[in-house]
């Protein structure tokens, strides 16, 4: 739990950070529509490419770009060998018989052991477990002697890769536009920017402000909650509450004992902030005044210029 | 006449069980009172129903010749400000900034005008360092400060401290009540809930409540001429005063010592 | 046996804005019979970081923590089972809130007791004795702990940690939020099972006076580091002790004003009330 970043921003002063939040989200959702109207691969390479530059231009440090994507490895890892295994479309790449013997099964368990042993050198574990899958690959392919026990081909299309490529990239696009935009925007300058696009909403009785109270009332209490939730864990933990172990029955106790007092805390605290807040004059509803200021300048035209561009780029590319 | 005018205040959740009986109080303008009582009962009750956020069964609540009710809970609240026991319970604001502007930005003051107000009354609570900081980085006593700072830059005259010391370590609680006597010397009318006599006997009047009734009420000077009394209250003398009773009893308390017991307990 | 710490350090691993604590460098031994000690020092000083080494919730970044023979470093040995030791070192944490969460005292109080995987039958005996020994009647074992006093759910949660028997009891700040009539109580309470079971009992708390009186070992904790250990009256009888932030016993203070004013020989160092009373008394009747 004392891992988790909140809102992922970090301060700065380049180009994007002085965007008004309004123009960010507006151009964020645009962007994401002009990359899924895209349609090839060099597309969206070019997407991409776009994408990178504006990074580099803006000063976004890319590190934590990189750090966001890296949840997504399996998800993108999937995709890859979803693809690949089941695209049969277009010109064979690789086509080869891999072979499973005795003999490759031994040399299969030796690599996994080498590479769990070097898997402590966390650094190098993605380069680590690309050679391990390629050592493999190998193996199946040129070691295995007689007596082949069991083979089966693997083709590779061109198709499958260059598809696997397309979707791989376009999400690496859609994570860069969302990563970006938390990585420049406060979440409170997110949540007046919500808050001030959804306005036109109150003529279907949706108030965007007390709305918008509330999602910054929630953000506030976040690390407050977490803090909560550690001292509660530590106090059940105290009377023996083994939150990492334990068979299914005991676990759902386990939870019990960390939900229960959470709840009773929040709804103490609900009852004591809304004290709070009516006896410092707030009533729901009636118009405030802001001592924040969305005020748009000349770098929300130039933005506004290029998302334009870059969705008008999206169409033509795709109607003609 | 006095700025606050409680008279014959009853208050139950359930009619069996009626927290405060027959309540009335009268509070001048710049005076500091203590509203002194063990726990449960009731004061913290009465705090709230001055506010409006309680309402009574039957009595009457005027403050500053306003006689509060439905329509005028408003009006009263921008008169009297409280500060409740648990700090983080009362911070709305994802900054300290925007902590000390709510208060204003309900009552819809000018943008400029708040910005000045909260520099002002940040430095005033000393505070001006942290306006940009978080509450998750402040401490309980630091986020008091806060919640006091947005109520007199909303210009309340009154501030009432609901056990407002109660979850802060020694040293908060110190710095916490110095920070009170400057208020009251600046003019601030202080109603001050709590169950701990060694703060009681910093204001001019203690009014002593048990089981929901006033029990006695009077400056410190009279009450502490009946230390039974406090017993009888569920409360307990200061250690000072502890002695002094024993040696009276004993008849071993000479003037003098009386005197200096007195003062020892009173210098804090 | 009981718990040792050799040169024990610990530092929080700093996530954005959270301030820790840490302490460092700290040695020293608790014997699991006879002791009962307070733990000292300003808020920030380490003391709930030494509490929770000491009963395993927290590993120290350095150093040793030896708890009844088993040795807790920084790295975590996956054959032991470091839960058991919570049962031998209970530690009762300062808000109740955060431990209740049954919908009777009983179950709360048996819910220690069940997770060391004693019976139903007997953990249902030991939460009724647990609940009498911290002064609340069997009534309560049907009452929602939701529903008590502030007073009451501190007791409650003491007892949830009672019942497990522990052989070392800890707590953080026990008599807070209590009145004096309820403060009282509770340290006599610790008095008496220090006396009749010979448990070692360790209190964090920022009241001087009951150091005083009840406790006869102080560890004094100051930016981490432990600056003192040994007795409440070898401490007070020091001239220095504001530079830890801590404040004399008002039985002392008062005494000392009495002596400067009146010029009476006493001994300035009573431990309560009554004692200084006497003192006084005598030093008037002469």
């Amino acid at each position: 739990m004392k891992n988790v970043v909140i809102g992922q921003y970090i301060p700065g002063n380049s180009f994007f950070y002085h965007i008004d939040p309004r123009t960010k989200i507006i151009a964020v959702v645009i962007l994401m529509v002009a990359t899924f109207l895209l349609e090839t691969i060099w597309q969206v390479l070019a997407g991409f490419g776009i994408a990178l530059i504006l990074i580099v231009a803006g000063r976004v440090p890319i590190r934590k770009i990189i750090k966001g994507l890296k949840p997504l490895y399996i998800l993108l890892l999937f995709t890859l060998v979803f693809q690949v295994a089941f695209n049969r479309v277009g010109t064979i790449v690789l086509d080869s018989t891999m072979m499973i013997s005795p003999y490759s099964i031994l040399l299969m368990i030796v690599a996994t052991v080498i590479w769990r042993l070097l898997a402590s050198y966390k650094k190098f574990s993605l380069l680590l477990f690309i050679s391990y899958l390629i050592g493999l690959y190998f193996i199946m392919k040129d070691l295995a002697f007689s007596p082949i026990w069991t083979s089966w081909q693997l083709t590779i299309y061109d198709q499958g890769l260059i598809m696997s490529g397309f979707v791989i990239i376009r999400l690496l696009i859609i994570i860069t536009l969302s990563t970006v935009l938390t990585l420049t925007t406060k979440p409170t300058e997110l949540t007046q920017g919500l808050e001030s696009l959804l306005r036109p909403l109150k003529v279907i009785g949706l108030n965007s402000e007390d709305f918008a109270l509330i999602i910054s009332i929630s953000l506030r209490y976040i690390p407050t909650i977490l803090d909560e939730a550690n001292k509660i864990m530590n106090a059940q933990a105290s009377r023996g509450a083994d939150f990492a172990e334990g068979r299914l029955k005991d676990k759902v106790v386990q939870v019990i004992s960390l939900l229960v007092p959470m709840f009773i805390i929040a709804f103490k605290r609900s009852e004591e902030l809304a004290d709070a807040m009516e006896s410092r004059d707030f009533v729901p509803g009636k118009p405030r005044t802001r001592i924040h200021d969305l005020k748009f300048n000349y770098r929300d035209l130039v933005t506004a210029v290029i998302t334009v561009l870059c969705l008008t780029g999206s169409i033509l590319v795709k109607v003609l | 006449m006095s700025y606050i005018d409680i008279q014959n205040l009853n208050f139950a959740y359930h009619p069996k069980r009626p927290i405060l009986k027959n309540v009335s109080l009268l509070v001048d303008k710049g005076q500091w009172i203590a509203i002194l009582g063990h726990n449960g009962s009731g004061k913290s009750t009465l705090a709230k129903t001055m506010v409006g956020l309680l309402d009574p069964d039957s009595g009457t609540i005027v403050i500053d010749g306003i006689t509060l009710s439905g329509e005028t809970v408003y009006e009263i609240r921008k008169k009297i400000g409280i500060v409740f026991q648990n700090p983080d319970n009362q911070f709305v604001g994802v900054t300290v900034r925007d902590d000390i502007a709510f208060g204003m930005e309900n009552l819809g003051f000018p943008q400029a005008e708040m910005l000045k107000k909260i520099d002002f009354y940040a430095e005033k609570v000393g505070m001006k360092a942290y306006l940009d900081k978080e509450p998750a980085e402040l401490s309980g006593g630091q986020k008091q400060r806060v919640a006091i700072a947005g109520i007199l830059a909303m210009q309340m005259d009154v501030i009432i401290f609901d056990e407002a010391t109660s979850m802060l370590d020694p040293t908060a609680r110190k710095e916490l009540m110095d920070y009170i006597r400057q208020l009251h010397n600046e003019g601030l009318t202080i109603i001050m809930i709590t169950h701990d006599i060694e703060e009681a006997l910093w204001a001019d009047r203690l009014v002593i409540v048990k089981n929901g009734e006033i029990f006695r009420q009077g400056s410190r000077e009279e009450l502490l001429k009946e230390p039974d009394m406090f017993i009888e209250a569920g409360l307990e003398l200061p250690v000072e005063l502890q002695i002094s009773n024993a040696l009276k009893k004993r008849n071993l308390l000479s003037v003098e010592m009386e005197e200096h017991l007195w003062e020892s307990s009173l210098k804090k | 046996m009981g718990i040792q710490f050799k040169e024990v350090s610990f530092q929080y691993p700093s996530w954005g804005k959270q301030m820790f604590e840490a302490i460092k460098n700290v040695s020293l031994t608790i014997n699991d019979k006879d002791e009962f000690i307070a733990l000292v020092g300003e808020t920030g000083s380490g003391k709930s970081t030494l509490a929770q080494h000491m009963n395993a919730l927290i590993f120290p970044t350095s150093g040793t923590v030896e708890i009844f023979g088993i040795s807790v470093t920084a790295k975590r040995d996956k054959k032991i089972k470091y839960n058991t030791l919570r049962q031998r070192v209970g530690l009762v944490f300062q808000f109740p809130e955060y431990q209740l969460f049954e919908e009777t005292v009983e179950k709360d109080i048996m819910f220690g007791p069940k997770n060391f995987k004693v019976p139903e039958e007997k953990a249902r005996e030991m939460a009724k004795k647990a609940l009498n020994m911290v002064g609340l009647s069997d009534k309560y074992l049907t009452r929602n702990p939701f529903n008590l006093s502030g007073g009451e759910k501190k007791r409650v949660s003491i007892a949830g940690i009672l019942a497990m028997d522990p052989d070392i009891l800890i707590l953080d700040e026990p008599t807070s939020g209590l009145d004096p009539v309820g403060k009282n109580m509770l340290m006599r309470l610790f008095q008496e099972i220090q006396e009749k079971t010979g448990k070692t009992i360790v209190i964090i708390t920022h009241d001087m006076d009951l150091v005083y009186e009840y406790t006869n070992r102080v560890l004094v904790l100051s930016n981490g580091i432990l600056e003192y250990d040994g007795t409440p009256n070898h401490l007070f009888h020091r001239d220095d002790i504001s530079k830890w932030h801590l404040d004399y016993p008002t039985t002392i203070t008062v005494l000392k004003s009495i002596k400067d004013k009146f010029h009476y020989d006493i001994d300035i160092y009573q431990k309560n009330v009554d004692d200084a009373v006497n003192t006084i008394a005598k030093a008037v009747q002469l």
